[in-house]
């Protein structure tokens, strides 16, 4: 399944490079859809389903020009801290359901023991962790979406920027990166994400494992700073399953350039190979 | 110093390294202490998201034991000057490592001295910041 998933990753973003090279240089296809969605490109959707962020029609619509373009490579700025990685301390107050969690890995560590290193065992990080894993995130902008892929087994996130809502509850396809919107406001790109798979998904790890849920919903506030070398992201983070109140995180990300990301799996025999992650020290 | 292992010193050490926070957590090794191994490499893979060595390492009775290291990504090796084939299967070595704390024969990379002398790190982790820590 990794590989699928990576092979279609890196599909998706050479897609949406060409699709962003199209929207620059090629004029729209005649009209024929339906409605103002799908003026000026075909074949046009079906009525009333959402446009794809790479079709033509929908990346050819008018719109203000975005305050920045996040298309770069980036990673965590580790200049302050090498635990920059962490979204806490401090952390919210924990419900019992996180605490039990949180107190065994605190046990765990204490033990010199590795608790519930799900990551570890190829699950994906998920969101926010994915954000901040020691491997680049790759980011293409077009006009109607930012797609990310982690150098960290090609983990691919998508944030819409084309105005739709998010998914319908009942219909939502739950990810670990759950499902993205961003609306501009002003200079700072506001990312709303919801629809989190709440299985082996951890907002931490290392002595401070605390569970995401089906009710984590995070806002990411995206601003371009120091001429266009920096990420700041400030996390406003809630799942009344696990915590109490907003959980807030303001990461620094760096552009990198002297680096691209690669295919990257969580293949069968990894760990075969990785004795620590089978080593007796792991806490299921 | 009583070597649990032939080839296999114990040291304490006090510096520690940058944590290899990729696949897994580094909790599992002891970073307070390096082992060293001498033996043959039985298998290198270069691949993402961790390379990693093979090396029968052969113990006091004669017995011989596989121990298993884990390196970070060729993105990182690369720029510490390894290729894909610095080493082989059969090619002696010597490798000291971070080991599991548990006494299993698995620890993660610190350093390799080839038969010829020369000696291999790895860089720590870290990408677009000049000042990591």
């Amino acid at each position: 399944m990794s590989s699928s998933v990576s092979r279609f990753a890196v599909a998706m973003v050479t897609a949406a490079s060409m699709a962003a090279s199209a929207c620059n240089t090629t004029p729209a296809a005649p009209a024929t859809g339906s409605g103002p969605a799908t003026e000026g490109a075909a074949p046009a959707a079906e009525p009333g389903v959402q446009l794809s962020a790479l079709a033509p029609a929908n990346i050819a619509k008018p719109r203000p020009k975005p305050p920045f373009e996040l298309t770069g490579n980036w990673f965590i700025d580790t200049t302050e801290s090498a635990e920059a990685w962490r979204f806490g301390p401090p952390y919210p107050k924990l419900t019992a359901a996180a605490q039990v969690h949180f107190d065994a890995s605190q046990k765990a560590a204490k033990e010199g023991n590795v608790y519930r290193d799900d990551i570890g065992q190829c699950w994906p990080a998920g969101l926010p962790l994915i954000m901040t894993r020691y491997w680049p995130m790759a980011m293409v902008q077009i006009p109607t979406a930012i797609y990310m892929v982690s150098g960290f087994m090609n983990s691919l996130r998508i944030v819409y920027l084309d105005g739709r809502p998010h998914t319908e509850p009942d219909i939502i396809v739950r990810t670990y990166n759950g499902e993205s919107i961003g609306t501009w406001e002003g200079d700072t790109l506001v990312v709303d994400t919801i629809g989190f798979r709440g299985d082996h998904h951890w907002m931490d790890q290392g002595g401070a494992s605390i569970p995401a849920g089906e009710q984590l919903h995070i806002v990411e506030r995206i601003r371009m700073i120091n001429g266009g070398k920096q990420l700041e992201i400030e996390y406003t983070m809630t799942d009344p399953e696990y915590w109490e109140g907003e959980w807030k995180s303001t990461k620094r990300f760096n552009r990198v350039d002297d680096a691209d990301i690669q295919e990257v799996s969580c293949l069968p025999d990894l760990n075969e190979h990785l004795q620590s992650t089978t080593s007796k020290v792991q806490v299921r | 110093m009583r070597k649990a292992l032939l080839g296999c010193m114990l040291v304490v050490m006090l510096a520690g390294i940058a944590p290899l926070l990729a696949h897994h957590s580094p909790a599992a090794f002891d970073r307070t202490k390096e082992v060293t191994l001498k033996g043959t490499v039985k298998d290198f893979r270069w691949q993402n998201p961790h390379t990693w060595i093979e090396v029968n390492v052969p113990d006091e009775k004669g017995k011989v034991v596989l121990w298993g290291v884990e390196l970070t990504s060729p993105t990182y090796l690369i720029r510490a000057g390894w290729k894909s084939n610095t080493i082989k299967p059969g090619d002696q070595v010597t490798v000291i490592v971070n080991p599991v704390r548990t006494g299993e024969p698995a620890g993660i990379f610190r350093k390799l001295i080839l038969a010829d002398g020369r000696e291999l790190t790895e860089r720590p982790a870290r990408l677009g910041t000049p000042n990591a820590k």
